[in-house]
Formats: C-alpha cells, sequence, structure tokens
C-alpha cells in the first residue's frame, strides 16, 4: 500500500493519496498538470515523507525491489553503452532472460546498438524491456505508448494487460488505452486531484464533458479525439 | 590489434628514459660509477615515471568527472580543482609549509570539490553546463588569490610559483615520486572496485537511483578519492591541463565501449600521453625544456574548442 498525506512540492499543491496493494491505476490530467511530478515523488526521485507498506520509502533497506519509475525519455550519458548493457543493469528481481525481453519487445536486432543511437521510439521500447526485467512491486509508466507507431502501441497494450507486473501506474494521454485496461482513475489538474474513482464512473458522459468538453467523445465503446 | 598497440606504447615507454639531449648508454645503468647511471636512475627514470602516473591520475579523474557531473567537459582542471590544488600549494610556498605542499595540495583539491559538490546540489541535477561556469569563476578567484599572494611574496618565492604553475615533470630522486605512484594505484583501484556504480553513473542520476544506488555516498567517495589522488600529483608536478580531457575522448572514440570497460586504457594511455608530451617538451632543441603543462596547454585548448562544438551537434 502507497500513501502520501498532504504533501505539496512545486506544482503539487497539498496532495493526499492512497493506493491499495494489488491495486492498479491510470493516471490522467492536461499537460502541466503535475502528473509526471506527482510520479518521481512516489518512486522516490522527489524526497516526500512517503509511506511505502507502513514504512517511509527511505528506510526501506529493499528500495529498488519495491518501487521503479520509467520516465517518458530515456536519459543518458554515455556514448556507446548499449542497448543490451543498458538493461543488464535491471536485472534486480526477475526470472525473465535478457533475451526473452528483447524478444517480447521485437528489439533483438538492437541489442549491440548504443543506446544514444537509438530512436524515440526504440528508446521507449527499451525502457519497457529495462521495467521488464526490474519487476518492482509497483512500476510507474510515464507515458509509455507516446512515441509508438499504432502496432507497437497495441502490442505494449497487451503487456501492460497482461500479469507480467505486479502492481501498475500508468501516467497516459490515450485515453482508450486508459478505457481499455478498465483500472481506477486519477485526474490530475493544477497540482491537485480531481477525480478518483473507477474507470466505469469516470469514462460516463457527464465526465467527459466536465474534463475534456466537446474534444472528446465516446463511439461505439471507443473514446474519439473530435478533431 | 589493442594487444599491438599496447606493446607498441610499452616499447616506447620503455625507451623514454634513454631519449633526451644527453644519450645514455644501456650497459652503463648497471655501473654506479658511471654519470649514466646517476642521470638515469636519479633523473630521467623519475621524471618519465612521474609523467606516466600523472598522466594516468588527470585522465582517469577526468573519466570520473565526467560520470558524476555528466558532462564531457568536466576535468579536475577545468572546474578549477587543480587551480585550488595549485593555490594550495602556493599559500605553503609563500607562508613557510614548504614541507607540507602535498598536504595543502590536497586541501586546495578537496575544497574546490566541496564546493563544486554544494553549487551541484543547489543546481537542482548534474546535467549542466552551468557547472562549468562555475569553474571558470572558481578558476578567476583562486587566480585573483594567486596574484595577492605574488603580492605578498619575495623574489625567489614568486619565482618558485611561477615556475610551479607552468606544471613541471621535473623531479630528482625515485624517492619522491613514491607517494605520486601509490595515489594512481589506489585511484584505480578504488575506480575498479566500483564499477558497477560507475556504470551506473554512466546512465543518469535517476535511472541509477531507481536501481538501488546511493548517489550521494558513490560521488562523494569517489571525488574525495580524486581530490586526493589530484592534489598528490599538482603538488608534485603543478597544473598541467587538458590531459583529463583529451585522453578519455580519444579512448572512447577509439574503443567505441562504455567508459566503464575503458578504466585501464584510459589510466594507461593518460600515462603515455604525459610521457609523450614530456619527450616533446624536452627534445625540442632548446636550451631548457619547455615546461610540461604549457605543451599540454597548447594542444588541450583548441580541443577544448572543437569539444565544445561537437558538442553543439
Amino acid at each position: 500500500m502507497i500513501k502520501l498525506k498532504n504533501f505539496s512540492h512545486n506544482i503539487l499543491n497539498n496532495i493526499s493519496f492512497e493506493l491499495q496493494h494489488n491495486q492498479n491505476l491510470i493516471i490522467l490530467g492536461s499537460n502541466g498538470a503535475g502528473k509526471s511530478t506527482l510520479a518521481k515523488v512516489l518512486c522516490g526521485i522527489i524526497p516526500s515523507p512517503i509511506l511505502i507498506e507502513g514504512e517511509p520509502l527511505k528506510y526501506h533497506t529493499n528500495r529498488k525491489k519495491l518501487i521503479n519509475y520509467i520516465p517518458p525519455k530515456m536519459e543518458i550519458f554515455d556514448e556507446y553503452l548499449t542497448l543490451e548493457e543498458y538493461l543488464e543493469l535491471s536485472k534486480i528481481n526477475t526470472l525473465l532472460e535478457i533475451k526473452n525481453s528483447l524478444k517480447l519487445l521485437e528489439i533483438e536486432h538492437l541489442k549491440s546498438k548504443p543506446c544514444k543511437q537509438l530512436s524515440s521510439g526504440e528508446q521507449q521500447l527499451t525502457m519497457l524491456a529495462t521495467a521488464l526485467l526490474h519487476n518492482a512491486k509497483v512500476t510507474i509508466f510515464d507515458e509509455p505508448t507516446a512515441n509508438l507507431d499504432p502496432q507497437k502501441s497495441k502490442n505494449i497494450f497487451s503487456i501492460l494487460k497482461s500479469k507480467l507486473f505486479h502492481q501498475k501506474i500508468i501516467i497516459t494521454h490515450d485515453l482508450n488505452l486508459a478505457y481499455r485496461l478498465g483500472y481506477n482513475i486519477l485526474y490530475m489538474k493544477e497540482g491537485k486531484i480531481d477525480f478518483y474513482d473507477c474507470s466505469k464512473s469516470f469514462f460516463e458522459e457527464y465526465n467527459l464533458h466536465k474534463y475534456f468538453g466537446n474534444s472528446v467523445k465516446k463511439v461505439d465503446n471507443f473514446i474519439m479525439v473530435n478533431l | 590489434m589493442k594487444i599491438v598497440i599496447y606493446l607498441l606504447t610499452i616499447t616506447l615507454l620503455t625507451l623514454a628514459p634513454f631519449l633526451g639531449q644527453l644519450p645514455i648508454e644501456l650497459t652503463n645503468i648497471t655501473d654506479s660509477t658511471t654519470i649514466d647511471y646517476k642521470l638515469f636512475w636519479s633523473i630521467r627514470l623519475p621524471r618519465v615515471l612521474v609523467a606516466f602516473f600523472a598522466g594516468a591520475i588527470l585522465s582517469l579523474g577526468g573519466l570520473l568527472f565526467q560520470s558524476i557531473f555528466k558532462n564531457p567537459m568536466s576535468t579536475p582542471y577545468t572546474l578549477g580543482v587543480a587551480t585550488g590544488s595549485t593555490l594550495g600549494v602556493a599559500i605553503a610556498i609563500v607562508f613557510g609549509f614548504a614541507s607540507y605542499l602535498s598536504i595543502f595540495g590536497f586541501l586546495g583539491a578537496l575544497i574546490t570539490v566541496i564546493v563544486l559538490f554544494g553549487v551541484t546540489l543547489r543546481l537542482n541535477g548534474y546535467q549542466t553546463n552551468a557547472l562549468l561556469l562555475v569553474g571558470i569563476a572558481l578558476a578567476f578567484f583562486y587566480n585573483a588569490s594567486l596574484m595577492i599572494l605574488f603580492y605578498l611574496s619575495n623574489e625567489s618565492q614568486s619565482f618558485e610559483i611561477i615556475r610551479f604553475t607552468m606544471g613541471s615533470v621535473e623531479v630528482v630522486g625515485l624517492n619522491t615520486i613514491v607517494p605520486i605512484i601509490i595515489a594512481s594505484i589506489a585511484l584505480l583501484a578504488v575506480t575498479i572496485r566500483f564499477k558497477k556504480e560507475l556504470k551506473l553513473l554512466l546512465t543518469s542520476n535517476n535511472y541509477a537511483y531507481l536501481k538501488g544506488l546511493n548517489i550521494k555516498k558513490i560521488n562523494t567517495l569517489f571525488l574525495v578519492s580524486v581530490s586526493i589522488a589530484v592534489g598528490i600529483c599538482v603538488s608534485l608536478t603543478g597544473p598541467i591541463g587538458f590531459v583529463g580531457l583529451i585522453v578519455p575522448h580519444i579512448v572512447k572514440n577509439i574503443y567505441k565501449k562504455s567508459a566503464e570497460k575503458l578504466i585501464f586504457p584510459i589510466f594507461f594511455y593518460g600515462g603515455f600521453f604525459l610521457v609523450i608530451s614530456d619527450l616533446i617538451s624536452r627534445n625540442l632543441g632548446t636550451s631548457s625544456s619547455i615546461p610540461i603543462g604549457v605543451v599540454t596547454a597548447l594542444l588541450g585548448g583548441p580541443f577544448f574548442i572543437y569539444l565544445i562544438l561537437k558538442n553543439k551537434n
């Protein structure tokens, strides 16, 4: 269980938040609403008095096995560190072999390429492979499909939907992905939690209109952006 | 191919003490009655060894600084650590602590590292060129302090400081070089021991943190180790610039491997680079050899600009 009480930092304004054990979550919200900042607080990159399983995160001796965060963009300093070497660093809590994670994400052919030379989509797939290998109790994905083509997005959707991860928190702008996954929804607005309930109630006509106005429509069980 | 290059460089390193204005007969170096014996054991060999281990410390220090600050242009020299160390040594010269040069050199380096570290914590992350500007500001500050010391010092002290700031590997006697050899081997050992942590630092601080690394702890360990080694090195040789910039860059470009696999090559070729620079500086045919720091700075200045332009793309 993750618990955060009355926490403020930068944009985040007095956030209180609780997530039960084994419950998955989708975080939605407009740009600059504080989603990524919240994610960084949850995983400890931004220090906070967050409690995981009743104990402050920084006191856990096995912090790395508890929570992992997959950022929207890969950050890497070394010019020549290869994809495979990058993945080796993530082999923490898993029985999965590196080569199987490569297969699952269809990036086997890139394994000896330096991470710096990968395209943004390939980097995103690489980071998802690290999430599989790391296999923390809670994994936070920050826009996991942002740079992917539709086919790859579909593949990622099925991986996210599968039982490969223990507990997931997914930040996304892709309402269809959110809708299909069917997890609880947390909607952020200007640094505050504006909505936190089940998927069914969020995707009602009334709430869709409240949060997205005329720009989003539900058509035949698909969430469409009204261009 | 790489073994051939190693063999070639080792041959050159072995030949280095024999090359110079006065030739040395190989058979004489075991005969203690000859001048060649004295020249070889008290002057040439110590000089080559100092050049080698100083170069090794400076380039390995460069690699570590680049990994910690995530910036290919940060080295103990460009961030002002070597200048801080120089100032420490100058203080020791002017205020009569000449027998504690190493300690003052180390303190100068350490204080600079503490300042840099404090600044990076406030800069919110390390991936910034602001740090280089801080290094420049520190260098200005130290240079101004050096000027004050010049003003306070007498003629012979001034001359000593000036010669010192030019950087030189001229030493006499094998026992003076023991500290720098120990320092460089120790730095190499620490780096190899924490190779995996170094590899994590090569990705990004967030990634390393999420994989369980205690970043503050490892950065402190590396920074203190580098300051001790650089402090000892500078107190013996004076500031020798740009080795830490040039060597890691060239070695990475040749091997095309991640930096944590290049710890030994960077150490070794750093040493080699400085031995060659020294060979150039003392075989130019001038009546006295040009200080080695001047040679490396002449090479390094343009190279630094090249790196800035390359990083733009």
